[in-house]
């Protein structure tokens, strides 16, 4: 991974083009209970399911968009993302800074939000605008989040010819009482229907997002739930671990590692179930919520994890352009003016610290580490022997590991400097990386 | 000025609780006898310093001189000598009070007499001086003149008959008040003849001219140019300056037996020209010193810390400014394995260290973090060795102590009867020797009772003031040392002894400030990576105990999209927590449980 030239510290590597681009498309159909993201939830919707149209309508009954239509608020923000797309590649091309030019996309992410609440066509408007500025590259990795019950297999189909060649699922847990305890709007027999329309139309190229640490959710049942999560044999897992967030009816209601959320004994416990069961079923474990079987790992998040640069677009987005990490207004209006007024960034500029600490805090969520010889190019040898003295503690106590080219863990005695990557390990490190990481945050920043 | 003869000289003090109304009295008189022009009155001008006007209180004392022309026609020389109006001070307020032969007791008619009253009336009773009863604030539609007339007349003893009715505020009295000091205060004795001697009440350092120093001429005469003598540090100066305070500093060339006044002489320290010093003159100096000179000892001690280390040596400068104007403070050096280098500071009292505490961080812009307040122990060593300690890490361990002894205040409360109760529990938790318990006129009572100063150093007025909803007022003086079984409890975190945890309590109270102790702990100390036990012991026995289970699960595994910013300020937060905190051992304790414990140790138990 590190450059192939010889030892020096590698002063640019920060400055390059962004290959990547994340689109965020903000509308859900109710707001999940745990739920903090920028979202706007879109109205017109009939519920589907629960028997006579006429009666009254069930707030929990999952529903589905008006036939052949969503709401003007989609079409209009989407109209918008056009007008964002349109200004930052116009910018791209007047600027002579390296950082800005207009490189291939590798990979393009559509997140929310609720993308498959897009149409087809709206979303290959977008896939068009950034093709005809940036061009999308051969093989690139084009993705989308999709719920169960907003798509069937015919829409699938058409996001499909659209572009798209990776989906993400999310099912998130395979109890009705749980899902309607989350506030989510589909059901258990919407996520049947949803792998079968992804193996219908044979897009290999998926994953099944679940999160770990529901209410009243025991280690039991979540064993349970992710047999049945590997029974749907997807090339590709997301296990996320609830968190209760200010400001959102979970934070009103419930206290972390309170009744009935699990206590952090047993939080910790499923976090450690996943991780033997999803590597006993043939997946790698390859970053702390995330595990794949080989080649299918999720290249869009691994340029995150590997601090590379890509574009943001959309309500609340995050881009990282030039070192610089801007985060676009998270409401609509506020984003609408933002781009009326020509969407100008206003990136904090980054400091040599703070691409350290985000290098460290990115890389250590992966299996694979961080490559020595990359951090010592970047950063100087200064930096290894700081980041050797602060991990000292935490190799020790088997937190952190340094590998030697074969990927075989050091004993601590020898240095880090002398090593090929360090690492969390599986799963205790990875179970107490903020520990780790608020250290480094601690002696080096 | 004309040179007054002493037959009509007044000198005389003012006796008030808080809010009885002393301050707008003054003003009042100042105004009256034109000394203030109204257009230059400011509201309370004797209390000049920013702390006493917010406060409504007087801590530094003040002088004015004032020109009244009596009903029998004659031109008087009127001093007043304004007194702290706390018992903290009261060494100045005895000193203020020498250099009186009179005082108005001002009591608010439509509250009565408070504790705070009675012992400066006590000490003013003490010194022989005229007392003139006023009965302030009867504007008030609540005021009951004949009933606190009667109330002044039980508890001290004080013919009340000829009590002035005056309203400060509205002006009512003031010229009753004015004939009444004419006319019942006696002139000072006539020595002028004598050898100077000069009583010091007050000081305050200038930064241009040097130590001010406040002081009534006992004996002889002063003047400009003259070489004197302070007989208590034995040190000599030559007078730059005299003067009068009317109430601004006027120059005059000389002063004589009966008069007050001020000069500079380039004195560097307050501490060189201390309240009770007698100034005589070099050349012909008086045989023995005014009596009752005394030097100041802390009774309160607490510890002081920057709470950002760079700014130790501003706090050292800043005690050092302190000091050149407040004699009373004494303060060395201390390190903290918790809290880094800092001072620990003696007071006289729990006001002169919460004055002190806010001045630093007024007037000097400190950013302190303080420990609960201790008091001195007096320790006799099996070897017959005896010493003072204020520090808990500093007790000898049990083998080698003979005996702990402790100060012990009598403490006198006035309250409505209704609070007896409550306020006897308070006694009683404290510790508290009850001692005696009158009922005054309309329901009010005294209760007297004798505590340790230790459990009235923490909260106790506090206490006292929420448990009698506002209404109780209290006042105490030292009574000595008594001995006690008194046991040092130490904290113990994952076996490490942590000396600033350590405290001094009383046997029987050990366990339950223990429990509280090792509560508090598990509550503020964060996880760990491994289980860590808290311990309470005396010596080797442990008292309470609790532990810190370790922490199974720290990891944000979140779907975040690409924005990190959120994750990276937690980090940054965390880390900013981590290097506030103090390394106990492998373990990280955050400040605030040192502050929370240091608090609550004071708490425990009541």
């Amino acid at each position: 991974m590190g450059p192939q030239t010889a030892r020096g510290v590698d002063r640019d590597w920060w400055r390059r083009a962004a290959r990547s681009a994340y689109v965020h498309v903000p509308f859900c159909r109710r707001r999940c209970f745990y739920c903090d993201f920028p979202i706007a939830v879109v109205g017109e919707f009939r519920p589907v399911r629960g028997g006579d149209p006429s009666g009254p309508p069930d707030p929990l009954a999952p529903k589905v968009p008006l036939s052949g239509e969503n709401s003007g608020a989609i079409a209009q923000y989407v109209t918008l993302l056009g007008q964002e797309i349109e200004t930052v590649a116009a910018q791209g091309r007047s600027s002579s800074n390296a950082s800005n030019s207009l490189e291939p996309l590798e990979t393009v992410f559509f997140g929310g939000g609720t993308p498959s609440l897009l149409s087809p066509e709206q979303l290959g408007f977008i896939l068009g605008l950034l093709d005809r500025h940036w061009g999308i590259a051969a093989g690139a990795e084009v993705a989308i989040e999709m719920d169960p019950g907003t798509f069937d297999r015919a829409k699938l189909a058409d996001f499909v010819a659209a572009g798209i060649n990776r989906v993400s699922l999310g099912v998130q847990a395979f109890e009705d009482e749980l899902l309607a305890a989350c506030g989510r709007s589909h059901r258990c027999a919407d996520v049947d229907r949803a792998v079968a329309a992804i193996a219908a139309v044979d897009l290999n190229n998926w994953s099944l997002d679940l999160i770990a640490g529901l209410p009243h959710q025991t280690i039991e049942r979540w064993r349970w739930g992710l047999e049945r999560a590997i029974a749907l044999g997807p090339p590709h897992l997301s296990v996320y671990d609830l968190t209760v967030e200010p400001g959102t009816p979970f934070g009103k209601w419930y206290e972390a590692g309170c009744a009935p959320l699990p206590s952090d004994r047993a939080t910790a416990e499923m976090y450690r179930c996943a991780s033997e069961v999803l590597r006993g079923a043939g997946y790698h474990h390859y970053e702390i919520s995330n595990y794949a079987r080989s080649g299918f790992e999720c290249r869009h998040n691994r340029v995150y994890w590997h601090n590379r640069p890509y574009y943001g677009f959309g309500m609340g987005a995050a881009s990282h352009l030039g070192g610089g990490r801007f985060t676009r207004p998270r409401n609509r209006a506020a984003y609408g003016d933002w781009v009326a007024g020509g969407c100008a960034i206003a990136a904090d500029p980054t400091t040599e610290t703070d691409r350290l600490l985000e290098t460290l805090m990115l890389g250590l969520r992966l299996a694979a580490g961080l490559s020595v010889a990359t951090l010592r190019d970047r950063f100087g040898p200064a930096a290894i022997a700081a980041i050797e003295t602060v991990l000292k503690p935490h190799r020790d106590r088997g937190l952190v590991v340094a590998l030697d080219d074969r990927g075989t863990a050091l004993d601590p005695t020898i240095a880090l400097g002398d090593s090929d990557r360090i690492a969390l390990t599986d799963p205790e490190g990875f179970l107490l990386s903020n520990q780790v990481l608020s250290d480094c945050f601690e002696a080096l920043g | 000025m004309t040179e007054v003869p002493v037959s009509r000289i007044r000198n005389f003090s003012i006796v008030a609780h808080i809010d009885h109304g002393k301050s707008t009295l003054a003003d009042r008189l100042l105004q009256y006898t034109g000394t203030v022009a109204d257009r230059d009155m400011k509201e309370q001008f004797l209390d000049n310093m920013e702390l006493e006007r917010e406060r409504g209180i007087t801590i530094k004392l003040q002088a004015a001189r004032m020109d009244y022309r009596a009903r029998d026609g004659r031109e008087y020389v009127i001093n007043l000598i304004d007194t702290p109006g706390h018992v903290d001070f009261s060494y100045e307020v005895s000193r203020s009070l020498v250099a009186c032969e009179g005082a108005l007791l001002v009591v608010d008619a439509s509250q009565g007499v408070e504790a705070q009253t009675l012992a400066n009336v006590y000490l003013a009773l003490e010194n022989n001086l005229e007392i003139l009863p006023v009965l302030n604030k009867i504007d008030l539609p609540g005021a009951e003149p004949e009933r606190v007339a009667a109330e002044i007349e039980e508890i001290i003893g004080l013919d009340c008959s000829e009590a002035i009715l005056a309203s400060a505020k509205e002006g009512i009295g003031i010229e009753d008040i004015l004939e009444a000091i004419v006319q019942k205060v006696p002139p000072p004795a006539d020595t002028v003849d004598k050898p100077l001697r000069a009583l010091i009440f007050d000081s305050y350092y200038d930064s241009y001219r040097g130590v001010i120093v406040y002081f009534r001429v006992m004996d002889g005469r002063i003047a400009k140019g003259d070489r004197v003598k302070l007989m208590a540090s034995g040190k000599e100066y030559e007078i730059d300056e005299l003067g009068v305070l009317a109430p601004t500093q006027v120059q005059v060339n000389e002063l004589h037996a009966g008069e007050v006044g001020y000069f500079a002489a380039s004195i560097k320290a307050v501490g060189d020209a201390r309240v009770g010093d007698t100034i005589t003159l070099a050349k012909q100096p008086a045989s023995e010193p005014w009596p009752g000179y005394a030097e100041a000892k802390p009774m309160v001690f607490c510890g002081l810390f920057p709470t950002d280390a760079a700014q130790f040596p501003d706090l050292r400068e800043a005690l050092d400014r302190l000091r050149l104007n407040d004699a009373a403070l004494s303060y060395e050096p201390e390190t903290s394995s918790a809290m880094g280098f800092g001072f620990r500071c003696g007071f006289l009292g729990l006001l002169h260290m919460e004055i002190v505490q806010e001045r630093l961080e007024r007037e000097f812009d400190l950013d302190l973090i303080t420990t609960a307040p201790s008091v001195v122990y007096r320790v006799t060593k099996i070897d017959g060795e005896v010493l003072y300690i204020d520090n808990p890490s500093a007790l000898p361990d049990p083998q080698y102590r003979e005996m702990i002894e402790e100060p012990y205040v009598k403490v006198e409360m006035i309250a409505p009867e209704n609070f007896v109760g409550t306020l006897m529990e308070l006694g009683q938790s404290r510790r508290g020797e009850f001692k005696d318990m009158r009922y005054l006129a309309q329901g009010r009572t005294t209760l007297v009772y004798e505590l340790p100063l230790a459990e009235v150093v923490t909260d106790f007025f506090d206490q006292m003031k929420s448990r009698s909803r506002g209404y109780a007022s209290m006042e105490y003086q030292l009574v000595g040392y008594r001995k006690n079984e008194l046991v040092r409890l130490d904290v113990l975190i994952n076996g490490d002894r942590v000396d600033s945890l350590a405290a001094i309590v009383h046997r029987d109270k050990a366990y339950y400030v223990g429990r509280a102790l090792v509560e508090k702990l598990k509550e503020l100390i964060p996880r760990h990576q491994f289980k860590i036990p808290i311990q309470a012991a005396i010596g080797s026995r442990v008292v309470a105990s609790e532990q810190i289970p370790a922490l199974r699960k720290d990891v944000l595994a979140k779907c975040y999209g690409g924005d990190i910013s959120r994750k990276k300020k937690l980090l940054k937060k965390q880390a900013a927590g981590k290097k506030r905190m103090k390394s106990i051992g492998t373990v990280d304790v955050p400040q605030s449980a040192f502050m929370a414990v240091l608090k609550l140790g004071s708490e425990g138990g009541s």
